[in-house]
């Protein structure tokens, strides 16, 4: 789970308990309100009464309208100003009917509230991306309905599933009761004669989506870009649209969203500031782990895989830099970033402690805010860093020697816990024609598109890299046989499916792929099962392409 | 100015005062100190020293306005970021809170999950 979708989690918690408290009383502060109205005589007598019901009726409207029930918002305020309205003037003035009415208008309030609960359900915040495997959701508002279409199919093809809106209106009146994963909307409605990013900020359920926000225009103003900034949009593409770039930049933003939490091991004598620093990182989306014993800190690290050990300086035994110092000598960890948090203030000893393998020193006491704001800082430069070196920078995924040495890691973790692990070899049919024919910008096109297909096609524990030119690995931990073989067979089906066009021309590409699963292969490291992948996906290459092979031993037939 | 960490929330409704809690201390990572009442807020907010002060327009006794007139008094307050928060945001009425003093003003209902990046772009504005 991302940190965003921890937090909105957590938080939607949070205030689903508040709301239900709120719902509790409320029935209680309706009932108070008829009595209040159906008691005015119409005379100056009721000017306390009509106080009270004003100011009683202005906290209903805020409150109400804070906890989602918009309906009885809107009545509040209304009653409110009618109330307001009275006691400007005498209040003999204020007829029996009008009070009649009143008194009707504030016991109808309570009949809101039903419709109000069969909302609640729909609007309770459902942030981050979607779950890996399902569509992306993308809302294109786009007043060209001819170019909407045109660029609808384009992103169709690489998977998105879009709804097109012609009008901002019709994206408004959705987006109450619907939530795409992404908006991308075109700058200038000439029909309207609008420009969205002035407007966007008028349509409340537009803006209550936070959903990622990329813009489109025809024409570069600097008025629209900045807007567009305070609008938080994450692009600003010019027409005529690259759709590679585009969807490049769609991905990354999804990317991260899809970001998995950040993982803090705390290595820490005093277990009750242990778990005081467990809960603050914890509370702030993270991952994070105490080390019980010192002395299996290795076995901690390869099981945890934190991105960040938060270490005390002085512990019993051993001091931080001890362990530090032996996190060190595993070369696997050589760059993993330790970070001392101690009362030291001597600079010379603090010197002392960074030369013997640690990063970074924080000073007890700390803030709860400071700790998360430094670890997290700190974990995002390990995360930049770790991208530049390890990821391939035409797909974003891993290189050769890091999906290699995943293989290796999750097919040690699978000896170890007993679940299988499947590698998958993929490749694409046929390339040097792709690259011969359309040349090698169009061959990075279909490259990419592959890259964001697997990506969007595993879960998030699952590992792709790219092997080699069109060469792909997928590393899926906790996957039999079977279920990978079903799932690298659809991928296999969505990639044939993905129409690429070239000079007005359209074509398609296909995909071979070999399977092999720690099951079959027991006594295989994870260089020796990649063999064995690499095999059958020889196999797959002479039984005509297209087609996914190995992992037969318990398919018992299933396969073409 | 360095970060924005500390808030003081002015704001008599108690479950508005829960949800902005919430909304600014777990989502916005902030310190936040809630009063009741603008007499409230005068008494507590020199010792309190936030950044910034979120002032609810209509509260019984004190209101938005006069509060904030009140806290501009205090040598501490005197330059601090305010922003009112309403529910009634017609472009006059920004103005004349403007003119009173306000950086910027919320429309309430706020979203839980956005006010504190609201928040954040007022004071940095």
């Amino acid at each position: 789970m991302s940190n965003e979708k921890t937090m909105a989690v957590a938080v939607a918690e949070q205030l689903a308990r508040l709301r239900d408290d709120y719902l509790a009383r409320l029935p209680a502060e309706l009932t108070g309100l008829e009595a209040l109205a159906s008691g005015l005589s119409g005379s100056e007598i009721d000017r306390a009464s009509l106080d009270e019901l004003y100011q009683r009726l202005h906290k209903l409207a805020g409150s109400g309208g804070t906890f989602g029930l918009a309906a009885l918002s809107v009545g509040a305020r209304s009653l409110e100003q009618r109330v307001r309205g009275w006691l400007a003037e005498p209040l003999d003035a204020v007829d029996v009917q009008a009070r009649q009415t009143f008194a009707q208008d504030v016991a109808a309030l309570g009949k809101t509230l039903s419709e109000a609960n069969a909302m609640a359900s729909a609007t309770l915040p459902d942030k981050g991306a979607s779950a890996p495997g399902q569509c992306i959701q993308v809302w294109l508002v786009e007043d060209d309905a001819l170019l909407g279409q045109a660029l609808g199919r384009q992103l169709e093809s690489f998977n998105y599933v879009v709804r097109l809106f012609t009008r901002i209106g019709d994206a408004e009146a959705a987006a109450q009761t619907e939530r795409p994963d992404m908006l991308l909307m075109d700058v200038m409605f000439e029909q309207e004669g609008e420009n969205s990013t002035e407007v966007f900020t008028l349509h409340p359920n537009l803006r209550a989506l936070s959903c990622p926000l990329l813009f489109i225009t025809a024409q570069d103003d600097f008025q629209s870009r900045v807007r567009a900034s305070q609008l938080g949009a994450e692009g600003y593409f010019l027409k005529p649209l690259e759709v590679p770039r585009l969807v490049n930049r769609m991905v990354q933003v999804l990317e991260k969203l899809r970001a998995p939490s950040q993982r803090v091991l705390i290595v820490d004598d005093d277990a009750d500031l242990a778990e005081h620093y467990r809960l603050a990182l914890l509370a702030a989306g993270m991952e994070a782990e105490i080390l019980q014993q010192p002395a299996a800190i290795m076995e901690k690290i390869a099981t945890f895989r934190p991105e960040l050990v938060l270490m005390d300086m002085h512990m019993p035994d051993f001091s931080g830099p001890d362990l530090a110092g032996v996190i060190r000598q595993h070369d696997n960890w050589s760059s993993l970033p330790i970070v001392y948090l101690s009362a030291e203030t001597d600079l010379d000893r603090q010197i002392e402690a960074m030369n013997r393998g640690a990063d970074d020193f924080l000073t007890k006491p700390i803030s709860d805010a400071q700790l998360v704001a430094a670890v997290r800082i700190r974990i995002e430069r390990a995360r930049y860093l770790d991208e530049q070196i390890n990821r391939d920078s035409l797909t974003g995924l891993l290189k050769h020697a890091s999906i290699k040495e995943s293989a290796g890691i999750e097919v040690i973790r699978a000896r170890r816990s007993g679940k299988p692990v499947t590698l998958a070899m993929l490749d694409i049919d046929h390339f040097k024609v792709v690259n011969d024919t359309y040349g090698h910008a169009v061959g990075d096109v279909v490259i990419s598109s592959i890259a964001m297909l697997l990506r969007q096609r595993v879960r998030q524990s699952d590992i792709v890299g790219r092997y080699g030119g069109e060469e792909f690995v997928l590393v899926l931990p906790e996957c039999g046989a079977k279920d990978a073989h079903l799932l690298l067979d659809d991928i296999r089906q969505r990639f044939a499916a993905v129409r690429f066009s070239y000079a007005q021309k359209d074509f398609t590409c296909t995909l071979s792929a070999g399977l092999a699963c720690s099951a079959q292969h027991p006594d295989s490291n994870g260089a020796a099962l990649l063999v064995a992948a690499d095999e059958a996906l020889y196999v797959a290459k002479r039984g005509g392409r297209n087609q996914v092979r190995g992992g037969q031993l318990d398919l018992k037939g299933a396969q073409p | 100015m360095s970060t924005l960490q500390r808030i003081l929330y002015v704001e008599d409704e108690p479950d508005i005062q829960a949800v902005a809690k919430l909304a600014l201390e777990m989502v916005g990572g902030f310190t936040v100190k809630i009063c009741s009442s603008g007499e409230e807020a005068l008494r507590e907010a020199v010792a309190f020293a936030p950044d910034m002060i979120l002032l609810d327009v209509m509260m019984p006794g004190m209101d938005g306005p006069s509060t904030l007139m009140a806290l501009r008094e205090l040598p501490a307050l005197a330059e601090l970021p305010v922003a009112f928060m309403t529910a009634k945001v017609q472009p006059a009425e920004v103005t004349y809170y403007k003119s009173l003093g306000a950086r910027d003003v919320i429309p309430k209902p706020f979203d839980p999950m956005t006010l504190a990046s609201q928040v954040r772009a007022i004071w940095e504005a």
